[in-house]
C-alpha cells in the first residue's frame, strides 16, 4: 500500500468511525429529540464537507490544497453524544476551582451523569490517576479544575494529579509508574498523539481503563476517548465572516503546523469561505499558540499591505496578540467594512471581555471544562471491569458550542450568544475596557 | 573637525563590528527590493520595537559574556519579576509594582553573581539551575494565572507610551544602550569588566576586583532581564507565567552574532544591537513576504552562521 497522509491518517480513522456506531451508554439519562445546536451544527458540517471540493475561491482553494486540510478533516470524528444527550446553554454545575482558586461555571456536568456520593463498591477506595501538561497554562489548570472537582464529589475516589510539564517521556514514566501501584484507572491529556500510545497500550494490558481528554493518543485499545469540537469551531468563524463581509484580504494566525486544533479549525474555517469569491488569503502564519508571536507577525503583516480587512486565528492567544498589533499601529478602523474583523477560538473572560468592549468580532467557544466527564467515563469503565456496569462508548464527543457575538445574531440557524449570556468563559477575569 | 572625528571614530571601531553594519545595510536593500515601503519609517519603527527587548537582555549578557560567564537565567528571571510585580497590582501602587519587579531581577542576578564568583559554581550551571527556579517560583507565585496590568498606566507606559517623542520599548533600547556602552568604552569599571573575562588570574594580580566584577554584570543583566520582562509584558497588557520560553537561547544568539567570544574578554554593545537588529530585519523580512516561520527559523540560524562564521575564522588564524 502506498503510504500518504490520507493513509496514515487513514488508521485512526477507521477506528474512530467503528465507534461511532458502539451502543450507547447505559447509565445516562435520555433526553427529547428536539434539533440540538450539536445536530444542527454537525449538519452544517457535513453541508460544507460535501461541497468543499467545489470551491470556487481559488486562493483559499490553493492553501487548502496545498495543506491537504480535507484528509484531516474526512477523519476528525462528528457524531451525536452519548445517549442522545442534548446540551443548553445555562445547563451546568458552579464551583471553585481546586487549583486555579477561580468562580467556574461547567457546562457539561450532566453529561455521563454520575450522583454524588460514593462510586460503584462503596466499601472501595477507587485510586486514579490524572497526568497533563501545565498547571501554568490557563487552559489546562481550568481541565484540572473540572477533574480534581469531579473527584472531590465522590469520598471513595483517591486521586493523584501530576503535570508532566510537556515532557511525553515524563508522562509515560508517570503512568507506568501507576501500572506497577496497579492504580484502578487513569486519565490523561497528551500533548502529542503517537507518544503516548505505547503507555496507555501497557495499562490497558495491566486491565487498567485509560481515558484520554481533548486529545487523542496512537493507542487503539485506549477505553474512552472525550473530544472536543474543532469543527464546529472552525466553520462557525467562517459561518460568521460570510455573514459580516462578502471578500476582503485575511491574514491567518495559525497553530503549529499539524496540529489538530489548526488542521480542523483552520480547514472547517476554509471550507466555508472559499465558496465566497471576494476573500484572499493575504498572510498565512503559523505564531504556535504565542501572543508575542502573533503579535510581531500581524505588525509584520500590517506593514506589507495597507489593505487588511480580516484577522483569522486559529486560538485565543493568537486572536489578543493579533489585536495588540493592530491597535498598536492604530488600524482598527481600517478594514474594508470600517473596522478589522477579528476571528477568535478559545473562551477565555480576556476574549469575552474584548467581545464586550468591540475589539474583537467573534469567538467559537473551545472549553477546557470537560475533565469532569472524562472521570466519570473513566468511573464507567472501572464498573465495567468490575461486572457492575455497562463500560461507555469508545468516542465520546463533547458538545458543540454556539459562537459568542457582542450583539445577538442568528447565522444560518445558529443563534449566537452574547458575552453576558456566556457563563462558562474561562481563566482569570480582566478588567472590561 | 566634527566630521574628521566622526570618521575616525567610525574607523577605531573593530572591523566585525562594521562588517555587521555593512550586512545590515545590506539586509534593509534588499528588503527595499522586495518588498515596497520596507524602509518605511513606520517598519523601521515596527523592526526596533521586535527587538527592543531582546536587545535589551542581550546588552545585559554581552557584559556577563564578556566577563568570561555566561546568564541562561534571564527567562526565568523576567519570568518571576513580572510575577512579583503581578503579584503586587492589587496594591494600585504603580511604583511599588515597578520597583519590586526590577528590584527582582537585581537580586536574582546578585544570587547568581555570589552563587558564580564568590562560592565558584560555574556560571552554566548556577544559571540553568536558576532558570528551574525562577520559573517554578513564578508558577507557584502566580497559581498559573495570567494577570492583567490594563488598570496601571504607568505600567503600561513601559509598552506603549513615548520617552522623547519615541516608543518607550525603542527609547529604552536606546538609551540603555548608550549607556551601557559608555560603561564598557569609556569607565574604569568597563577596562576592569574586560580585564576580568580576558584573563582572570591577570586581573586578579592586578588589583581588579574581579569577584565584583562578576557580581555587578550579573546584577545589571538581572535587572535588564526583568526590564526586558516588564516591557514585554506591558506591550502586550499581560503578564504570563508562561512566557519567554526559549529566550535565554534567543539572547545569547543575538550576544554571539554581535561579536562575543564566549571565552571572555571580548564583544562589544554596538555589536549586540546590530545584532539585534540584523535579527529583526531578517524576521520582519521574511514575515512580509509569508515565509513559514519553520522556514524563517531555518534562514536565522544560516544568517547568524554566515555572521560569525568569518568572525571565528580569523580567531582561529590569529592563533
Amino acid at each position: 500500500m502506498k503510504l500518504t497522509r490520507r493513509t496514515m491518517l487513514g488508521g485512526t480513522a477507521a477506528s474512530a468511525l467503528a465507534t461511532l456506531t458502539a451502543p450507547n451508554f447505559a447509565w445516562a439519562d435520555s433526553h427529547g429529540g428536539m434539533a440540538s445546536i450539536h445536530t444542527h451544527i454537525n449538519t452544517l458540517i457535513a453541508q460544507y464537507a460535501g461541497t468543499a471540493g467545489d470551491m470556487p475561491n481559488a486562493s483559499v482553494k490553493a492553501l487548502y490544497d496545498r495543506d491537504g486540510f480535507r484528509d484531516y478533516l474526512e477523519i476528525y470524528p462528528t457524531g451525536e453524544l452519548v445517549d442522545g444527550f442534548v446540551w443548553e446553554p445555562g445547563m451546568g454545575a458552579e464551583f471553585e476551582g481546586p487549583y486555579s482558586k477561580l468562580a467556574i461555571k461547567a457546562p457539561f456536568t450532566d453529561y455521563i451523569p454520575l450522583a454524588e456520593g460514593e462510586v460503584l463498591n462503596p466499601d472501595k477506595t477507587y485510586r486514579i490517576g490524572f497526568v497533563f501538561h501545565g498547571f501554568n497554562h490557563p487552559w489546562l489548570v481550568s481541565l484540572a479544575d473540572t477533574v480534581a472537582w469531579e473527584a472531590a464529589r465522590h469520598p471513595n475516589i483517591e486521586l493523584e494529579v501530576i503535570d508532566a510539564e510537556f515532557d511525553d517521556n515524563r508522562m509515560g514514566q508517570v503512568i507506568d509508574t501507576w501500572i506497577t501501584k496497579q492504580f484502578d484507572g487513569i486519565l490523561l491529556w497528551p500533548s502529542r498523539e503517537a507518544p503516548m500510545g505505547p503507555p496507555v497500550d501497557r495499562a490497558i494490558q495491566a486491565g487498567i481503563p485509560v481515558v484520554s481528554l481533548d486529545r487523542r493518543t496512537s493507542s487503539s485499545s485506549i477505553s474512552s476517548e472525550v473530544l472536543g469540537n474543532f469543527y464546529a469551531n472552525g466553520l462557525q468563524q467562517g459561518l460568521y465572516l460570510k455573514e459580516v463581509a462578502t471578500g476582503g484580504n485575511m491574514v491567518l494566525n495559525r497553530k503549529d503546523l499539524g496540529s489538530t486544533a489548526d488542521s480542523i479549525r483552520t480547514g472547517a474555517f476554509l471550507e466555508v469561505i472559499g465558496h465566497e469569491a471576494g476573500f484572499e488569503v493575504a498572510g498565512n502564519y503559523h505564531t504556535n499558540s504565542q501572543r508575542s508571536m502573533a503579535f510581531d507577525a500581524t505588525a509584520d503583516a500590517l506593514q506589507a499591505s495597507d489593505s487588511f480587512d480580516i484577522s483569522f486565528n486559529t486560538g485565543g492567544e493568537e486572536a489578543l496578540g493579533a489585536l495588540g498589533a493592530i491597535q498598536e499601529a492604530d488600524r482598527m478602523e481600517s478594514g474594508d467594512s470600517g473596522k478589522i474583523i477579528i476571528l477568535a477560538n478559545d473562551d477565555a473572560k480576556e476574549i469575552l471581555a474584548k467581545i464586550k468592549a468591540g475589539e474583537i468580532d467573534m469567538v467559537a467557544p473551545y472549553t477546557p471544562l470537560i475533565g469532569d466527564i472524562g472521570l466519570r467515563a473513566l468511573v464507567g469503565h472501572i464498573g465495567a471491569v468490575e461486572g457492575m456496569n455497562e463500560a461507555p462508548p469508545k468516542l465520546i464527543l463533547t458538545p458543540n458550542l454556539p459562537m459568542v457575538t457582542r450583539e445577538k445574531m442568528t447565522i444560518e440557524g445558529i443563534e449566537t450568544l452574547t458575552p453576558d449570556e456566556w457563563p462558562y468563559a474561562y481563566g482569570p477575569v480582566v478588567s472590561e475596557a | 573637525m566634527i566630521r574628521q572625528k566622526l570618521t575616525q571614530k567610525v574607523l577605531d571601531l573593530p572591523k566585525t563590528d562594521l562588517a555587521r553594519v555593512g550586512v545590515l545595510i545590506a539586509l534593509l536593500l534588499l528588503g527595499a527590493v522586495l518588498s515596497p515601503g520596507y524602509l518605511s519609517v513606520g517598519n523601521m519603527r515596527i523592526i526596533l520595537l521586535s527587538v527592543a527587548g531582546i536587545g535589551i537582555v542581550a546588552y545585559g549578557m554581552t557584559l556577563v559574556v564578556i566577563s568570561g560567564e555566561i546568564d541562561l537565567s534571564v527567562a526565568g528571571i523576567a519570568v518571576l519579576s513580572g510575577m512579583v510585580g503581578a503579584a503586587l497590582l492589587p496594591s494600585g501602587s504603580a511604583v511599588l509594582v515597578i520597583s519590586a519587579t526590577l528590584a527582582t531581577g537585581i537580586c536574582v542576578g546578585f544570587i547568581n553573581g555570589i552563587l558564580t564568583s564568590v562560592i565558584g559554581i560555574p556560571s552554566l550551571i548556577t544559571t540553568l539551575a536558576m532558570l528551574g527556579i525562577a520559573r517554578s517560583l513564578a508558577n507557584i507565585l502566580s497559581g498559573g494565572q495570567a494577570a492583567y496590568p490594563d488598570a496601571m498606566p504607568e505600567y503600561l507606559w513601559f509598552g506603549s507610551g513615548t520617552l522623547f517623542g519615541l516608543a518607550t520599548p525603542i527609547a529604552l533600547l536606546l538609551i540603555i544602550g548608550l549607556c551601557t556602552i559608555v560603561l564598557t568604552q569609556y569607565s574604569a569599571f568597563g577596562r576592569a569588566l574586560y580585564a576580568t573575562g580576558g584573563n582572570s588570574r591577570a586581573a586578579v594580580l592586578s588589583g581588579i576586583p574581579v569577584k565584583a566584577v562578576k557580581i555587578t554584570v550579573f546584577m545589571i543583566s538581572g535587572f535588564l532581564a526583568a526590564m526586558m520582562g516588564m516591557l514585554e509584558s506591558a506591550r502586550l497588557s499581560y503578564i504570563n507565567p508562561a512566557a519567554f520560553a526559549g529566550v535565554e537561547l534567543e539572547v545569547l544568539a543575538v550576544t554571539v552574532l554581535g561579536g562575543a567570544a564566549l571565552a571572555g574578554g571580548s564583544g562589544s554593545i554596538l555589536g549586540t544591537l546590530v545584532a539585534a537588529l540584523i535579527i529583526g530585519v531578517v524576521n520582519n523580512l521574511l514575515n512580509q513576504l509569508g515565509v513559514s516561520i519553520y522556514v524563517q527559523q531555518v534562514v536565522t540560524a544560516l544568517v547568524i552562521l554566515a555572521v560569525v562564521l568569518p568572525g571565528l575564522r580569523s580567531r582561529i588564524f590569529a592563533k
